[in-house]
């Protein structure tokens, strides 16, 4: 079963909703910020890295719902809204609109925060509105609570694989008829102590530019953001992109061939580990890929998803930033027509793949 | 909405404070035995101890040093998992050639909660990533699909208490729709200090062994293990081999706050009928329930109030005094008692349940307790309002 994007939710560094991915995607602009830190072992950090925004959100929801809710729901919440306005559907009847969240890591900094309220303080202090809210399902739970959707809703994490897998659900459920719609989202957010990780473990790869169809260099750069999609059966013509297939495997395991007219997203965006795998599949297909303009995070993978939704919708293929270094054969600016596919397709580091097909 | 191909259980494999491996769990539950206690891997200096239900042995997998690295959740799912495979009659090479899913729920098992690593950050010790390391390679479905080398969808439900179901209901979607030949499924969860110092936080945990729908219950106490299902689909299977159906499931979202059930149980009561409508059979068919009955004073009132009203007469029971609340695992692992249950026609007694609560309609079973039916109903219920419902059926039948 074929599914239609008719509406797409964004946040991300370039600003919120998908005028402002479009205009990044046309002026090839990125825009990471200088972010300072210092950590608690006396080293003072300086880093660029992509943040989102979610000062837009007020628009939708009053301040005083938002009070209790940290800076990863917030996206969430706002990227959804996004979602159902662009699909016009924020008036609509939402009793059969499931909701379906892919996050690789989850609310990293209320975690973090749970765990100070008694590292600080004493286990008797432990915080009970921190441990609610540090669970994985916390920023569907706002969602669902805030827009009363009383349909299942679905929770997944798989690290690079989160997108794909959490897509395969969503299709499963819209082709069992549980749901009419699915509010279908991905969120990750940046913490000092995920800094902290990435500075030990990838050093100076962390200073940019990024460029992810450099595959033998580490160039990923941490990014933050959200992105939801209205996602329903494709009776009628979708508003973006129709997904065909969903598929998810280890090329390691059984070699995986593209569909070999098809365009590919990558979605390498830096990490060095992961570059080999996507060299080995792609091959010298076409390919272009779009993570210098959000940043690098395991819900990127929904931004990857956007930015081939759009491209489809314009007609278009957006290549990267000027300065991206290739090894690859990257597709050039082009206008794409109504025969184009495009494979979307993310490769985690031990050769685990999701490969998600579109076409007009 | 009703599915027409049949998803069939060829293995079942469990761990829990009440047993390491099926047939002890079993063993336990049917003699009537629990072993609640304060927690032996990790102290917290909280004044009270709240009893939890851990595993009472060591388990041992065939693991090199360097996978030995996976954390505890990531380990109890892949024990489980070759327990059910091996049920199945399945080993890593037999499995060759298939495209295998993994669909498992946990909570601790995918949070970045390492107090340990982040103690020392905040204290500036500079730790090193060890720790880390070990986050990022113990996804417990991604344990499972490496050490098996499996090709096919690899899903972490992350749906909190109710995630073990989910999983078991979402590998039945993937079989029906031809995602995979084959679908590893359950959940696991660790105990955790952090779980720990959350729930007494919440002030949802008993000082004493729990009392699901109990009218002195006070709370939960928590368990770690692990349950896994393996599914088939029916029409590749031979019938001598099926251990059980997934016959339907469901699930609704509450809609109403972050740690409580709507109070109507509405959320529930969806998940029910859409579980039912799936399996195209009427409540008069459900020989028993295994029921969430946390032994939380909420969560239990509004269930048996639901219960009475759904599924008016229908024996239930909740197993966490058992086992305690496993989390990510816990739906799981109901799931597999429910369909060991089938297979003995009898269910174990509602341990810790004595006198009835005035505002609960309905009492759990209290003895092992024999029926005739087929068919049996396992349900969980879960923060962010999460309510998730298996109807499972026995072997062929």
């Amino acid at each position: 079963m074929r599914l239609a994007i008719q509406g797409i939710g964004i946040t991300g560094s370039f600003g919120a909703g998908i005028d402002a991915l479009r205009t990044a995607l046309q002026s090839r602009t990125v825009a990471p910020q200088q972010l300072s830190v210092d950590h608690h072992d006396g080293v003072s950090d300086s880093f660029p890295a992509y943040r989102a925004t979610t000062t837009g959100l007020e628009r939708f929801l009053p301040k005083r719902e938002l009070r209790r809710i940290d800076h990863f729901s917030k996206m969430t919440l706002y990227a959804a809204h996004l979602a159902l306005e662009d699909a016009e559907l924020l008036e609509a009847d939402r009793s059969r609109t499931g909701v379906v969240v892919a996050s690789g890591y989850g609310p990293l900094k209320t975690t973090f925060n749970f765990l100070d309220s008694y590292l600080d303080f004493g286990y008797s202090c432990s915080s009970p509105t921190h441990f609610s809210n540090s669970v994985h399902n916390a920023a569907a739970a706002h969602v669902s609570m805030q827009l009363k959707l009383t349909s299942p809703s679905l929770t997944v994490t798989q690290f690079e694989m989160s997108v794909a897998s959490a897509l395969l659900s969503a299709r499963q459920w819209l082709e069992e008829g549980r749901v009419d719609r699915v509010l279908f989202g991905a969120t990750d957010e940046y913490c000092e102590v995920l800094r902290y990780c990435r500075r030990h473990f990838f050093a100076d790869g962390e200073q940019g530019p990024l460029r992810p169809l450099d595959l033998d260099a580490q160039t990923a750069m941490v990014g933050e953001g959200a992105v939801f999609m209205v996602l329903e059966r494709a009776d009628n013509r979708a508003a973006y992109a129709a997904i065909d297939s969903v598929i998810l495997g280890n090329h390691a395991v059984v070699p995986l061939e593209l569909p070999p007219a098809a365009v590919v997203v990558a979605g390498a965006d830096g990490h060095r580990q992961c570059g080999r795998w996507y060299a080995e599949i792609i091959g010298d297909q076409p390919v272009v890929a779009c993570s210098p303009y959000y940043g690098s995070f395991p819900a990127a993978a929904g931004f990857d998803l956007a930015a081939a939704a759009l491209m489809m919708r314009d007609q278009q293929l957006y290549a990267g930033p000027q300065d991206a270094a290739a090894n690859l054969h990257e597709s050039a600016f082009l206008p794409a027509d109504e025969d184009t596919k495009l494979a979307g397709l993310k490769c985690g580091p031990g050769g685990d793949y999701g490969l998600i097909c579109l076409s007009r | 909405m009703t599915c027409s191909l049949p998803v069939v259980v060829t293995g079942l494999g469990c761990l829990s404070g009440a047993g390491m491996n099926l047939d002890e769990n079993l063993k336990n539950l049917f003699s009537g035995c629990r072993y609640p206690g304060a927690p032996i891997r990790f102290s917290t200096d909280h004044p009270v101890v709240y009893p939890v239900l851990e595993l009472r042995d060591e388990f041992k997998l065939p693991l090199d040093e360097e996978q030995l690295i996976y954390a505890r959740t990531g380990q109890l799912a892949l024990a489980a998992a070759l327990e059910a495979l091996t049920a199945a009659g399945y080993d890593e090479a037999s499995l060759r050639g298939k495209r295998v899913g993994v669909c498992i729920g946990t909570t601790v098992g995918c949070a970045l909660n390492c107090d340990d690593f982040y103690r020392d950050y905040k204290a500036g010790k500079n730790p090193g990533m060890s720790i880390i390391e070990r986050y990022l390679r113990s996804n417990p479905a991604a344990v499972i699909a490496r050490q098996l080398k499996l090709n096919g969808p690899v899903q972490t439900v992350v749906n909190a208490c109710a995630s073990g179901t989910d999983a078991i209901g979402l590998g039945a979607t993937w079989l029906r729709a031809g995602a995979c030949d084959l679908v590893i499924s359950g959940g696991a969860d660790e105990l955790s200090r952090v779980t720990y110092a959350g729930f007494s936080s919440l002030m949802i945990t008993d000082t004493s062994p729990c009392k699901p729908f109990d009218v002195n219950r006070k709370g939960l106490n928590l368990g770690e293990g692990a349950g896994i299902v393996i599914l088939e689909r029916g029409d590749r299977v031979d019938k001598l081999r099926m251990r059980g159906r997934v016959l339907g499931y469901g699930s609704a979202c509450d809609a109403h706050h972050l740690t409580a059930p709507r109070p109507d149980g509405a959320g529930l009561k969806a998940a029910l009928a859409e579980a039912l409508r799936m399996a195209d059979i009427s409540a008069g068919q459900i020989a028993f329930i295994n029921a969430h009955g946390t032994g939380t004073p909420e969560n239990d009132r509004i269930e048996g109030r639901v219960l009475h009203e759904v599924l008016p007469g229908v024996p239930f029971l909740s197993t966490k005094g058992y086992t305690g609340h496993t989390l990510g695992a816990a739906g799981a692992i109901e799931a597999v008692y429910t369909l060991a249950c089938l297979e003995r026609g009898e269910v174990p007694a509602n341990i810790g349940f004595a006198e009835l609560d005035p505002e609960i309609p309905v009492a759990p079973v209290t003895a092992n307790t024999s029926f005739s039916g087929h068919v049996g109903l396992s349900q969980s219920l879960a923060f962010g309002g999460n309510n998730a419902v298996l109807i499972l059926a026995a072997g062929g039948s």
